[in-house]
């Protein structure tokens, strides 16, 4: 049946149409039946009784013919011949008959045959010789004839024969009618059998119709049932399979078509649904689209995903890449302004883009194994609230269907609604998180102040307790006290003696930390910000003014490095004395060929005496001499702004060498004076100008630059020499620097390598500075990456930066904004006591120390004492970082210090401290 | 002195009843105090009560039951129930440089006597979250001591232990402890110690190095070590005389001849059973040391 259109109608027609045939094939056996049937009725009927009409006239004609002869025999009345001579006429004629009947039986016409001689005879010998001699009255004759009775004997041959023909036609009749019985029997037989087969075909029909019909009706009811019955709910994957082609399949069609617009309908749904679970418990934007991609795009069979989020970048919307899917590092662009690109037109238009055949180029998608280009692109907004908040893009190597576009659509409301849920929770979190950190902080607080009452409280018992025990041992305890006060002094003392034997070291580590720190923190900021300088937003003059301030600062550090590094040699030992003979009288010339430019500058007169009593030739390190010489005069020049600067040699004035060098009286002793009519210095001062980093003007407003190491070299020098170097001045009129040098002996020489152990201790703080030096720029060097959370702290805050040093005010401001901190800056202490008088409202004040007009300490005084800002913190930028320095920041009202060369890093740590409220 | 009685001074009872009700409730921290101690091995039973009443109350609050009877049924059967009391019952009040003239007086007076040592040993017993730790480790290292000294930082809380560990401090605080650091005689800037987020300032870990933290209980665990420090302030004041002296002792057997003890502003060495051996080396901060035995 296959390949036919078979309908149900047409089959039971069909079926219907058998049984009416088998029915009538039926009707007509039995009909062929029943006419048989007749034809033996009729042949019973007709010829049978025809026969025996027949014979039974022949015998009633023997009779006839009988009975007339024996009338007129007797009587010979003519009158009795009449029924004899009918007889013998018709005998004749039903003799015919009844052969032509009988001609179906040949052994009943033989028997009919055989009778007719014996008739004929009869009416021959018999009838018409009676007859004959009646009319003749031949008695004798007769009377002979009847006597021999051979009439009689014929006629009771005949009347047997035809007694037992008859008997004959009897039983074939008897047969005929058995017979008959038998047909009428079977064709009941036959009847029945033609019945019981209709009615069997009729069934297996009906059977066969029904079963093939309910069969399908019943795959079909169970595959509906599967569907419903599904574990899964309603499993619409399933189809249903009819072999027939009828109107089941028909049905089946529009029930799988109705099923596969309800799979997509619920695989759209289910993907929503599944879409729709990822939202919970997400609580960042970012895994949100993750989520969403990585979930979307499967059922897309996309081969790679890009989910864009609308993000405000100043006044301009622009759609951000979030995240994507199996998505390559590729030229793909991060963000794209509203209108900009598909994405950008996509959030214009607000409708969804679909693009087919892609060129080849526009996109690979890469595995390990190679790589393909998707052929197909579908660019979709997400729109919420009539605001496209998002932009998903996907490409795939097969088209998409109308099922993907349709879910794309529908997602939209879900995705959106949900990026603006999560975007709601986040700030919820936020708020919630803040609230909670809040409370925890109150509860901290709470806790902490119940607990400091409860210390007090416990102190206070302690206390009395304390008190009662001491007053049983009032006595005993004071006469311990006055032991105890006793001791303290003894240590107090100790401890003063103590600390002044470390003064010379600590005054050194820390004038010399000033001075290297100065330069150096403005590399290091300088040279930091260079370092961090990778967004390329670095303009070349930046860089220049960077690399300018750097160089120059160098060049700084550099010279006063050389200075540190000339004392230190000489502290340490390291520089050898090269005694040799110098010619003392070319010494005028070389210092007048290189001073007099230099004075002549300054307008100031320059001269150089010698004392006729001179010797010409001196024993001992020239080089040295000269360097002595060259400090001094340079010195003289830098501090003398009118008048002169001489220099004069002389022998020395016996009295002075026996003063200043007791254990040279013999030898003889040159006196070198460096005369000039400068500032001059102070009594009180006369002393540490040999120290190192000292100057006259030792605070921190100075007006003259220089590293303060001169005089200490000079010194350390003359003392390698073995000479003096002693000094007389008035402030305002001038100074006199007065070297001694000795003729140098042997002796001296052995004399000065046992001062050469002392001097190392001194050296040794000097390298241990370089060491410190180093470690910081250690420090520097590991600067943590900020993380922006680190930095909200300082968004907004307002800054005041009081410095004078220009290179550190860029550096630091560069440094500060960068983080998002306004900053003000004042050049002096005056400006900055100036600008908070005006604006009360900054958050950190950040005090350099040094600084002409007023200083950093008494900057702080007025914001703490005029001002009355006692709260205002206040951090100190200082470069000597010893004691004084320190206590002097704290007695001003410093909250805070931090060293220079400032580590930026730890600045920033230390601010944050101070910005938290 | 019997603290009962103390207590008793301390609130006036309007009738007998509110008076059985608190007698009745001592007999619970009692019972619950002796619970602890036989269940778990940690002894409060010497502490001051008014505080641990305090503490006691809070927590049974905090579990929603009805009694301390009922907290001593949850202490005894619960999980998780006795960390929290124990973490209740050990808060104390600690930060970084507190009462700097003790930091600023040991800086100038201990110090230089510890210098000839070869090894410093120093026990912080009871050092809560560890501020106290830090600060000595900041002034050993500003001393220029830190690399021969090791510093011991016991409590017997748990979660203090671990927090002090870490070594980041909040950083509300901060400013307080630049204050009392600056106070307290500090020889750099307190900035230098640490780095920042936007919550805490955590120290460097540099000063970690010589530091030790352990879980100790001065009630029930025994001396580990010979010290030449042994700091144990503001912890005594919550113990009743007895078990004060029981503290002494062991502090006593840990401290080495000529070592230093300190304790709280309002604490003092009277009730040391061993005060004849100890000498006072600065009284108006508690700096006591521990004289050679004379044999």
């Amino acid at each position: 049946m296959k390949g036919v259109n078979f309908p149900i109608q047409a089959k039971i027609f069909i079926s219907y149409l058998a049984i009416v045939i088998c029915l009538g094939i039926s009707l007509f056996i039995v009909n062929g039946q029943m006419k048989n049937l007749q034809a033996e009725i009729d042949v019973i009927s007709n010829h049978d009784m025809a026969v025996h009409e027949l014979a039974n006239q022949i015998q009633k004609n023997m009779l006839d013919m009988e009975t007339g002869m024996r009338g007129f025999m007797i009587t010979g009345d003519e009158q009795y011949l009449e029924p004899y001579q009918i007889s013998s006429r018709s005998w004749q004629d039903n003799y015919n008959r009844l052969y032509a009947l009988l001609k179906d039986n040949p052994d009943q016409q033989q028997a009919l045959e055989q009778m007719r001689p014996l008739i004929l005879s009869w009416i021959a010998n018999t009838g018409e010789f009676v007859i004959q001699n009646k009319r003749e009255n031949n008695e004798t004759a007769l009377q002979q004839y009847f006597a021999q009775n051979t009439g009689k004997n014929a006629m009771d041959d005949i009347r047997s024969q035809m007694s037992s023909l008859v008997a004959k036609e009897k039983n074939l009749t008897a047969d005929r009618v058995a017979k008959l019985n038998q047909s009428n029997e079977n064709v009941l037989y036959i009847w029945y059998v033609i019945a019981g087969g209709v009615t069997l075909i009729s069934f297996a029909m009906s059977l066969f119709l029904s079963s093939s019909i309910v069969r399908t009706i019943r795959q079909v009811v169970r595959t509906i049932k599967d569907i419903s019955k599904s574990d899964t709910g309603v499993d619409l994957s399933a189809r249903i399979h009819v072999q027939s082609k009828d109107e089941l399949r028909d049905l089946a069609e529009a029930t799988n078509d109705l099923l596969s617009s309800l799979e997509k309908q619920s695989w759209i749904q289910r993907s929503l649904t599944e879409i729709s679970t990822l939202y919970q418990g997400i609580t960042d934007i970012g895994d949100l689209s993750k989520a969403v991609i990585t979930v979307l795009a499967p059922k897309l069979q996309a081969a790679y995903g890009i989910v864009y989020l609308r993000k405000n970048a100043g006044n301009e919307t622009v759609f951000v890449r979030v995240a994507d899917y199996a998505l390559a590092h590729q030229n793909t662009t991060d963000t794209f302004r509203v209108g900009e690109g598909l994405v950008g037109q996509c959030a214009l238009d607000r409708r969804i883009f679909l693009f087919d055949n892609l060129p080849e180029d526009y996109l690979k998608v890469t595995s390990g194994l190679g790589e393909a280009v998707p052929r197909n692109l579908v660019v979709a907004p997400i729109t919420v609230e009539g605001r496209v908040e998002a932009v998903i893009e996907f490409a795939s190597f097969q088209p998409f269907e109308a099922s993907h576009l349709t879910l794309l659509d529908l997602l939209q409301d879900k995705f959106g609604q949900a990026i603006l849920n999560v975007l709601g929770r986040m700030e919820v979190e936020r708020l919630l998180s803040e609230s909670q950190v809040m409370t925890e902080e109150l509860q901290t607080q709470s806790e902490e102040l119940q607990t400091q009452s409860e210390e007090l409280q416990m102190q206070q018992e302690q206390l009395r307790i304390t008190n009662e025990f001491l007053e049983e041992q009032n006595l005993f305890a004071e006469q311990r006290a006055t032991e105890l006060k006793k001791t303290r002094d003894e240590l107090a003392d100790y401890a003063r003696k103590l600390q002044a034997s470390s003064q010379y070291k600590t005054d050194f580590l820390a004038n010399m930390s000033h001075e290297l720190r100065t330069p150096l923190n403005s590399i290091l900021i300088l040279s930091q910000m260079l370092m961090e300088n990778h967004q390329g937003e670095g303009e070349e003059k930046e860089v220049e003014e960077y690399s300018r301030v750097i160089f120059r600062a160098g060049q700084d550090l550099l010279r006063l490095i050389d200075d540190i590094l000339d004392l230190s040699k000489i502290e340490a030992g390291k520089i050898e004395i090269l005694t040799d003979e110098v010619n003392v009288s070319e010494i005028p010339q070389s210092m007048q060929s290189m001073f007099e430019p230099i004075a002549a500058k300054k307008q100031l007169a320059f001269g150089v005496e010698m004392h006729p009593d001179t010797p010409s030739v001196l024993l001992t390190d020239g080089q040295r001499l000269h360097q002595i010489l060259k400090n001094l005069l340079s010195n003289a020049c830098k501090f003398t702004e009118k008048g002169s600067v001489t220099l004069r040699i002389e022998p020395a004035h016996p009295d002075r060498v026996r003063e200043l060098l007791p254990q040279l009286q013999e030898e003889q002793v040159l006196s070198f004076s460096v005369i000039d009519t400068g500032i001059g210095i102070p009594c009180d001062k006369q002393e540490i100008i040999f120290d190192a980093f000292q100057q006259v003007d030792g605070t921190t407003n100075r007006q003259y630059g220089g590293t303060g190491l001169g005089l200490s070299i000079c010194r350390e020098f003359t003392r390698l020499l073995g000479g003096a170097l002693s000094v007389e001045s008035e402030p305002e009129k001038g100074s006199t620097f007065t070297l001694y040098i000795p003729n140098r002996t042997e002796r001296q020489a052995q004399q000065q390598a046992a001062e050469q152990t002392a001097a190392e201790e001194v050296a040794a703080g000097g390298s241990q500075l370089l060491e410190e030096i180093e470690s910081e720029k250690d420090l520097v060097v590991h600067i943590a990456d900020s993380v922006p959370l680190h930095e909200q702290l300082f968004q907004g805050k307002h800054v005041l930066l009081v410095d004078d040093d220009a290179r550190n005010v860029y550096a630091l401001v560069t440094a500060l904004e960068r983080k998002g901190v306004r900053v003000e800056v004042a050049e002096n202490g005056k400006q900055a006591v100036d600008l908070l008088l005006e604006d009360r409202s900054y958050d950190l004040v950040l005090m350099d120390i040094m600084m002409p007009i007023m200083d950093g300490y008494q900057a702080m005084k007025a914001i703490r004492e005029d001002l009355g800002m006692t709260d205002m913190p206040i951090i100190a930028l200082t470069a000597k970082a010893m004691k004084n320095e320190r206590e002097k920041c704290m007695e001003a009202g410093a909250s805070d210090y931090i060293m220079k060369p400032l580590n930026i890093d730890q600045l920033f740590s230390l601010m944050r401290v101070w910005l938290t409220k | 002195m019997d603290i009962s009685i103390i207590e008793a001074s301390e609130e006036v009872y309007a009738d007998r009843e509110s008076f059985a009700d608190d007698e009745r409730q001592q007999i619970e921290i009692n019972l619950l105090l002796e619970g602890i101690y036989q269940m778990y091995g940690y002894d409060f039973r010497g502490y001051v009560r008014s505080s641990l009443r305090r503490r006691i109350l809070n927590r049974m609050k905090a579990e929603r039951l009805p009694t301390i009877t009922a907290l001593l049924e949850k202490v005894l059967h619960e999980e998780g129930v006795l960390e929290r009391l124990l973490n209740d019952l050990s808060i104390r009040m600690t930060e970084m440089f507190r009462d700097p003239s003790f930091f600023a007086a040991f800086r100038k007076q201990v110090v230089p006597l510890l210098r000839g040592l070869p090894e410093i040993r120093i026990w912080h017993a009871g050092c809560a979250t560890g501020e106290e730790v830090y600060s000595m480790a900041i002034l050993m290292h500003e001393e220029g001591l830190d690399e021969k000294t090791r510093i011991y930082g016991t409590d017997m809380n748990e979660k203090a232990i671990a927090a002090a560990k870490k070594g980041a401090f909040a950083l509300k605080q901060m400013q307080q402890y630049t204050k009392n650091y600056l106070e307290a005689g500090g020889s750099k800037a307190f900035s230098e110690y640490y780095t920042t987020d936007h919550q805490y300032a955590y120290f460097h870990p540099d000063l970690g190095e010589n530091m030790m933290f352990a879980q100790h209980n001065l009630v029930t665990d025994g001396s580990f070590n010979e010290f030449h420090v042994i700091l144990c302030r503001n912890v005594l004041i919550y113990f009743d005389q007895d078990l004060q002296q029981h503290v002494h002792r062991l502090m006593h057997n840990s401290l080495s001849d000529g070592g230093f003890l300190g304790l709280g502003s309002k604490e003092s060495i009277l009730f040391a059973p061993d005060r004849v051996y100890y000498e006072d080396f600065i009284p108006q901060e508690k700096v006591y040391r521990k004289q050679a035995v004379q044999k």
